[in-house]
C-alpha cells in the first residue's frame, strides 16, 4: 500500500509534522489516504509527537492508553499485539493489561479489517428502518461473510450497536464516515462513494 | 443496652449481637458472629473488593435494596440478615446464573469436593436449571508451564487476577473481552512466570485454575492434610501438606497473618513434593567386619552408646533442615561427648518478597530451621568439618552432598543419622534412620525468631524414626537417666525447660500460629 | 430549533436554535449570536453563587437519571485540597438517543462554555470531554472549537482577563456503552475497562485520578450558560415545578419527521409524536412507544396522554430517561424488536456482576428462540423471574434497564408472545 498523501514514509525526505493542540485528541479517520501503516508506533516523528501530547494531556501516564490504541488502529488499522507491547513500554504498563484494555472496546480491530471499515447499525432505532436488509445488502455487494475482509482488501462488514444517529436510520459507519437513512437500494451508492474516494487517493 | 466501647459499633447478623471494630464490614463482622456470608469475588487476603459477583448480598434492615456485605461497613445499630427469603433468592439465582455455561464435570475436576461453586449450588441452589440453550464453550489453556486454565468452570470473580495486580503486583493476568465473552487471559507468548503464580490456584474459588502437578491426581477427600512448616527457605511458611498414600501431593500455604498471609511462594510448594526423591535410609546400619549391616534399633543404640562411651571430643555436623526438638537432643548428646560448638551447612539464594505481603518473602537461607540451629550453639558453615582421629564425627541430618569419598573414614568413630544415603554417609561406623521434617512432629525457629509447630504429615519409611527420640535414647544410654522422651510435646518441654531462647514456651502454647523465641540467636 | 425538522411547540433556546448552521460554530460568529456571555458573568461570581442559580433553575442531568445538577455540584469539596475535575459525559450511546451529537456538531461553544461555568462553579481546573469514539466527525468539529476558545482567552491561562485558569481536554472512547456510565466513564478515562465501581466511594469524594470529580451530560452543560445569563427564573418559565426548563427530544423509528426538537418540559406525549414529529408514516398505527431511550418502560398507544415531565412519565408507568422515543407501529414485531434491545444489553455488559453477564444474555437468547417459534410457555415464567433478578441487584443499573422494556413488553404484549409460541 503507498504512503498516503505526504509520501511514502522514510523516503528519505522528512515529511512535516502536524503539531497537534494540546488539548485535543486528533480524531483522524482511519481511512485509507491516511492509513500509513508502521512496524513501530514511536518509532517516527509522528508517532513521538502523538505520545508526548497524549501523555501531556492527563495527570497519569495510563490515561494515554485510549489515545494511543486509537492511534494504533488509526495508523495500522489494526491494533496488533505488537503495537500493545510498544504502547506498554511507552506508558509503562504491561503488555496484559494494555490487551485487557483493548479487548473491552469494539473499535479496536485485533484482527486486520478491510480498508473500508463498514459497520452497520443494527440496534432498535435502525432495526425498526430494515437495518438488518441493509445490513445483507452489503454483505452481498462486498462478497463478504460478516466480519471478513474482502478478497481485495478493500471491504470489512460487521454489525454494530447504537452509533448514535437514530432519527437517521440506518445508519451506517464506514471508518469515520457517517451515512445515514441507508436502505438496501442506496448501499451501491454508499459504497461506489467509498471506492471513489480511494481512487482519488 | 449498653452504648459499644469507643472505636467500636455493634450489629446484629441474623439475631447474633457482634461487637466489632468501626471500619468492619458486614461480611467480616458476619464473620465473627459465626454467619457464613457466601461470597466468590471478596478473598480476605485480596486489597480491593470489587463487589462484583453479588453473592454476598445481605438484607439490612431500612434498606429497600440488598447490600453488598463485603464493601459495607458495619454501622452501630445495623440489623443485617441473610436468611430472608429475598436474600436466599439472590443467592440461588446467581448460582443459577454461573451454572448456566458451567460443564457440570465435577466428577474430573481437580476442585471437586473443595469447590465454592459446589458447596453453595447444594446449600441454596437448585436441582435443575431451567437454561435450555446450547451452553457456551470456551475450552482450556495454558497460562503458565504448571497452570492450567479451564475457561468453562470459571466464574471470573477476577480473584487470580486481583491477586497478580494487588499482591504479586505484576499485572500479567487479566481478564480479556467483556459480558459473556470475558474470560481470563495473559499477554500471547508471555505466560506466568512470577514466583508467586501458585497463590492462583489457591484463590480460584472453582476448577478453573489447576496446577498441572496435581491434575488428576487426587480427589480431595482422598488425601490426608497436616499441618506443616515449608522447608523451602527461612520464612517460615504456614502450609498444609495434603498427602495421599504417604505421598506430598500437593503444598498450600495455611494463613498466618503474622508470616505469610494466605500465600507462599511457588519455590515452597515443589520443595516438599520432590521431598522423598532418592535412596532413603530404612533400617539401622551397623558396620562389622568392614560391612553395614541391617540390625535392631536396640542393638544399634547399644553399640553406638558403647562406642561412644570411650571416645572424648570430636566434630559434629547438624542440619537446618532438622527441627529444634532434635537439634537440642543432639546438642545434649554432644555434650556428653565433650564436643562444643558444631556446624550446619545451608544453601543461599537471592532473597524475593511478595510486593503485597513484604512478610512473606523467598529468603536467602533456604532451610526452614538455621535460626534454630543457631540458636541452639551451631553456627553456619561452607566447609565439612575434618574427623579427628581420636575423636567422634557426629553427622544429623546433613546429607554430606559435595563431601570427599573418604569423608569420616579418619574419624575415631563416625555417627550418621539422617535421611537418605549418600556414598560419604556409607563411610560411618553406625547409620541410624532417622525421620525428615515432614516425618515428624516438631517446631523450627523462623527468620525472624519465631517458634513454629509443624505436624507429621508422612509415615517414614521402614523402622526410621524421629531423631529426638533416638538421641534423647541415646544421651540416656550414655548415662544421664530420665534423659529420654517419648513424644515431641516432651522433647520441646525438654528445650523450653534448658534452654533460655525457648524459655517461657510450651508446646501447646505454641499453637499451629507460633510465637516469638525469647532471644534471637545473634544474642549468643 | 429542531433538526432536521422544527414545530411550532418548539423552544428555540440557544441550545438549539442554531442547530443546522454551521457558521454558528465559529467562535466569531458565535460571540456575536450572544456566546459566552454566561462565562464573563461567571468569572465574575463566586463558586457558590454560580451553583445557586443552578439549583434554583431546577435544572436536572439530562444523562437519564435526571439527578438535580446544581445539588450534584453542591457535593464537591469547597476547600480543595488538590486538584478537581469536570467530565462532561459525551460518550452517547443509548438506543434512541442522539442529541449529544446535535450539540457537539452544531453549537461545540456552547458546550464548551457550559463546561468551564461548571468547572468554576465545582473548582475544577480541568475538564474532560468524553466523547464517544464513533463520533469523529463531531469530535473534529469539537476539536476546532477547543483550538478557537484557547487561542482566544476562552480556554487556559487567565481565561476572559479574570486571572481564572482552566484546562479543557478532549477525550475520545472505543466504543462501549457503559463507559456513559458515571462511574464507568471514570474507570475508562483513566485508561481502564469502562468497569463501573461500587459508591462509596462517590466521584466528589474520589473520581478520576483519584480526585474529586463530577461527572454532567453534555445537554445538562449546554443548558447552564443561558441559565447564568438569564436567571433561574427565565429557565423556570418552562416546564413544571419538579421538571423546570426545556428539553431536546429525540425522536426515532416509525415517525413521519424523526429528529431532535427542543421542547419545554411537559408537553403531552401523544404530541410530541402526532404533532411534532407528524405521526405514523404510511396510515399505519401506532403499537408501542420507548419514551426516554431503550433503558425505560414501553407504553402502548392509549396510554400516550401524559405530560413529557419527570414525574409524569413516572406516574405513566416509564421514565423520561433520555427523552428519546423509540415509536414501533403496528407493523412491528414486538418479540423482535425485544430481542434486538436485549441484545445491545448482553453485548454492553460490562461483565463484573454474575446477574447482568449472564442474565442479559440468557434473556436474549431465550427471546431469539421465541422469535424463531421454538419457544414455550414456561419461557415466558422464566422471563419474568429474570426480571426480578436483574432488579436492584448488581454495581451499576444496567441490568435494570432491559428489565424496564422487557417486563413491559411481557405486560403488554403477551399476546404476541404467545402467538409466536403456540405457532
Amino acid at each position: 500500500m503507498s504512503g498516503g498523501a505526504e509520501g511514502p514514509p522514510g523516503g528519505g525526505k522528512k515529511s512535516p509534522v502536524k503539531k497537534i493542540h494540546p488539548a485535543v485528541v486528533p480524531a483522524q479517520p482511519f481511512q485509507l489516504a491516511e492509513r500509513r501503516p508502521v512496524e513501530r508506533l514511536f518509532a517516527d516523528e509522528e508517532g513521538r509527537e502523538r505520545l508526548a501530547s497524549a501523555v501531556s494531556r492527563y495527570p497519569e501516564k495510563k490515561a494515554a492508553l485510549l489515545p494511543m490504541l486509537a492511534y494504533a488502529q488509526e495508523r495500522n488499522g489494526v491494533v496488533s499485539d505488537a503495537a500493545m507491547e510498544e504502547i506498554a513500554e511507552a506508558l509503562e504498563l504491561t503488555p496484559a493489561y494494555v490487551r485487557s484494555v483493548a479487548t473491552f472496546y469494539t473499535m479496536y480491530a485485533k484482527r486486520p479489517v478491510g480498508r473500508h471499515w463498514i459497520q452497520v447499525c443494527t440496534c432498535i432505532s435502525c432495526h425498526l428502518h430494515g437495518a438488518d436488509e441493509v445490513f445483507e445488502a452489503f454483505l452481498e455487494r462486498t462478497g463478504t461473510r460478516a466480519g471478513e475482509v474482502s478478497e481485495d482488501g478493500k471491504w470489512t462488514v460487521i454489525e454494530a450497536e447504537c452509533l448514535g444517529a437514530c432519527g437517521f436510520a440506518t445508519v451506517v459507519q464506514a471508518n469515520d464516515r457517517y451515512f445515514e437513512n441507508v436502505t438496501p437500494e442506496t448501499v451501491p451508492e454508499v459504497l461506489a462513494e467509498l471506492d471513489q474516494g480511494e481512487t482519488e487517493a | 443496652m449498653n452504648a459499644p466501647a469507643n472505636g467500636t459499633v455493634r450489629l446484629t447478623i441474623d439475631g447474633v449481637e457482634v461487637t466489632v471494630p468501626a471500619g468492619t464490614t458486614v461480611l467480616q463482622a458476619a464473620e465473627r458472629a459465626g454467619v457464613v456470608v457466601p461470597h466468590y469475588c471478596y478473598h480476605p487476603g485480596i486489597p480491593s473488593r470489587p463487589a462484583q459477583c453479588r453473592m454476598c448480598l445481605v438484607e439490612v434492615e431500612g434498606q429497600p435494596k440488598l447490600q453488598p456485605s463485603c464493601v459495607l461497613g458495619a454501622l452501630d445499630g445495623m440489623e443485617v440478615r441473610t436468611q430472608t427469603e429475598q436474600a436466599r433468592e439472590a443467592r440461588r439465582s446467581v448460582i443459577e446464573f454461573l451454572l448456566l455455561h458451567h460443564p457440570l464435570d465435577c466428577p474430573i475436576c481437580d476442585a471437586a469436593g473443595q469447590c465454592m461453586l459446589q458447596d453453595y449450588a447444594y446449600e441454596t441452589g437448585q436441582l435443575k436449571s431451567r437454561f435450555e440453550e446450547a451452553k457456551l464453550v470456551l475450552g482450556r489453556d495454558r497460562i503458565a508451564d504448571d497452570i492450567l486454565y479451564f475457561a468453562d468452570r470459571c466464574i471470573l470473580c477476577t480473584r487470580c487476577v486481583r491477586f497478580m495486580r494487588d499482591v504479586a503486583q505484576d499485572d500479567a493476568l487479566i481478564v480479556a473481552q467483556r459480558g459473556h465473552k470475558a474470560y481470563i487471559d495473559t499477554f500471547p507468548g508471555r505466560d506466568l512466570d512470577n514466583l508467586f503464580r501458585g497463590n492462583i490456584v489457591d484463590v480460584c474459588p472453582v476448577g478453573a485454575l489447576v496446577h498441572e502437578d496435581f491434575l488428576f491426581k487426587a480427589r480431595a477427600w482422598d488425601f490426608d492434610s497436616a499441618p506443616g512448616i515449608c522447608g523451602g527457605c527461612a520464612n517460615g511458611c504456614n502450609i498444609d501438606v495434603d498427602v495421599k498414600e504417604n505421598q506430598v501431593v500437593r503444598v498450600k500455604p495455611r494463613h498466618n497473618g503474622a508470616v505469610n498471609g494466605w500465600w507462599m511462594c511457588d519455590e515452597g510448594r515443589r520443595d516438599l513434593v520432590m521431598w522423598n526423591r532418592g535412596r532413603r535410609i530404612d533400617l539401622p546400619l551397623v558396620r562389622r567386619d568392614g560391612e553395614l549391616a541391617p540390625v535392631h534399633w536396640g542393638d544399634a543404640l547399644a553399640h553406638v552408646a558403647a562406642a561412644l562411651g570411650n571416645v572424648r571430643g570430636g566434630v559434629a555436623l547438624a542440619s537446618a533442615f532438622v527441627e529444634n526438638e532434635s537439634l537440642y537432643f543432639l546438642r545434649r548428646l554432644l555434650g556428653r561427648l565433650e564436643i562444643t560448638g558444631g556446624g550446619f551447612r545451608v544453601a543461599r539464594g537471592e532473597e524475593r518478597a511478595l510486593p503485597g505481603f513484604p512478610s512473606l518473602a523467598l529468603r536467602a537461607e533456604r532451610a526452614p530451621n538455621g535460626e534454630g540451629a543457631r540458636m541452639l550453639g551451631f553456627t553456619e558453615t561452607d566447609a565439612l568439618p575434618e574427623a579427628p582421629a581420636d575423636g567422634a564425627l557426629v553427622v544429623l541430618g546433613d546429607r554430606l552432598e559435595g563431601a570427599p569419598a573418604d569423608f569420616g573414614k579418619r574419624a575415631g568413630f563416625f555417627l550418621y543419622a539422617g535421611t537418605h544415603l549418600s556414598e560419604a554417609a556409607g563411610n560411618a561406623d553406625v547409620i541410624l534412620p532417622v525421620a525428615g521434617y515432614p516425618e515428624t512432629d516438631g517446631t523450627f525457629v523462623s527468620h525472624e525468631g519465631r517458634v513454629q509447630r509443624f505436624r507429621q504429615a508422612l509415615q517414614p519409611p521402614g523402622v526410621a524414626r524421629p531423631a529426638w527420640l533416638v538421641l534423647a535414647r541415646l544421651v540416656e544410654l550414655l548415662g544421664e537417666d530420665g534423659a529420654a522422651v517419648r513424644d515431641a510435646p516432651a522433647a520441646f518441654a525438654a528445650l523450653a525447660a534448658d534452654h533460655p531462647a525457648f524459655a517461657g514456651l510450651d508446646w501447646n502454647g505454641l499453637g499451629l500460629k507460633g510465637a516469638a523465641a525469647a532471644a534471637a540467636a545473634t544474642a549468643e | 430549533m429542531g433538526y432536521p425538522h422544527s414545530h411550532d411547540l418548539e423552544v428555540g433556546t440557544i441550545l438549539s436554535r442554531h442547530f443546522g448552521d454551521p457558521e454558528a460554530r465559529r467562535l466569531e460568529t458565535w460571540t456575536g449570536l450572544g456566546g459566552y456571555e454566561g462565562l464573563r458573568k461567571a468569572v465574575e461570581m463566586d463558586p457558590g453563587e454560580i451553583t445557586a442559580v443552578v439549583k434554583d433553575s431546577g435544572l436536572r442531568g439530562r444523562g437519564g437519571a435526571g439527578f438535580p445538577t446544581g445539588l450534584k455540584w453542591s457535593f464537591m469539596p469547597q476547600e480543595p485540597d488538590g486538584p478537581q475535575y469536570l467530565c462532561c459525559n459525551a460518550d452517547e450511546s443509548e438506543p434512541g438517543a442522539f442529541k449529544d451529537r446535535e450539540i457537539l456538531r452544531w453549537v461545540p461553544h456552547l458546550l464548551i462554555e457550559g463546561c468551564l461555568i461548571a468547572a468554576r462553579a465545582i473548582r475544577a481546573e480541568h475538564v474532560y470531554i468524553y466523547v464517544r469514539g464513533e463520533y469523529f466527525p463531531f469530535t473534529r468539529i469539537l476539536n476546532d472549537a477547543v483550538v478557537e476558545a484557547y487561542g482566544n482567552g476562552y480556554l487556559g491561562r487567565n481565561i476572559l482577563g479574570s486571572g481564572w485558569d482552566c484546562d479543557l481536554t478532549v477525550h475520545i472512547g472505543a466504543g462501549a456503552y457503559i463507559a456513559g456510565e458515571e462511574t464507568g466513564l471514570m474507570s475508562s478515562l483513566v485508561g481502564g475497562r469502562a468497569e463501573p465501581r461500587v459508591k462509596p466511594p462517590f466521584p466528589a469524594q474520589s473520581g478520576v485520578f483519584g480526585r474529586p470529580t463530577t461527572v454532567n451530560n453534555v445537554e445538562t452543560l449546554a443548558a447552564v450558560p443561558m441559565i447564568l445569563v438569564n436567571g433561574a427564573d427565565w429557565y423556570r418559565q418552562w416546564g413544571t415545578e419538579k421538571s423546570p426548563g426545556t428539553k431536546l427530544w429525540c425522536c426515532s423509528g416509525h415517525l413521519e419527521r424523526p429528529g431532535n426538537y427542543e421542547l419545554p418540559l411537559g408537553v403531552p406525549l401523544k404530541d410530541v409524536i402526532y404533532d411534532v414529529c407528524g405521526g405514523i408514516p404510511g396510515g399505519r398505527k401506532l403499537k408501542a412507544v420507548i419514551p426516554g431511550g431503550s433503558s425505560t418502560a414501553m407504553l402502548t398507544a392509549d396510554e400516550l396522554d401524559i405530560p413529557t415531565t419527570y414525574e409524569g412519565l413516572q406516574e405513566g408507568g416509564s421514565s423520561l430517561g433520555t427523552a428519546s422515543p423509540i415509536v414501533m407501529d403496528d407493523s412491528t414485531n414486538i418479540v423482535r424488536a425485544m430481542r434486538r434491545i436485549a441484545d445491545f444489553y448482553a453485548h454492553e455488559s460490562c461483565g463484573q456482576c454474575v446477574q447482568c453477564r449472564e442474565g442479559t444474555y440468557w434473556a436474549a437468547r431465550i427471546l431469539k428462540r421465541i422469535e424463531r417459534g421454538e419457544g414455550r410457555m414456561s419461557d415466558l415464567d422464566t422471563l419474568y423471574d429474570l426480571c426480578e433478578q436483574l432488579t436492584g441487584r448488581t454495581i451499576c443499573v444496567l441490568a435494570d434497564s432491559v428489565v424496564f422494556p422487557l417486563r413491559s413488553s411481557l405486560d403488554k404484549f403477551r399476546p404476541e408472545y404467545e402467538a409466536l409460541i403456540r405457532r
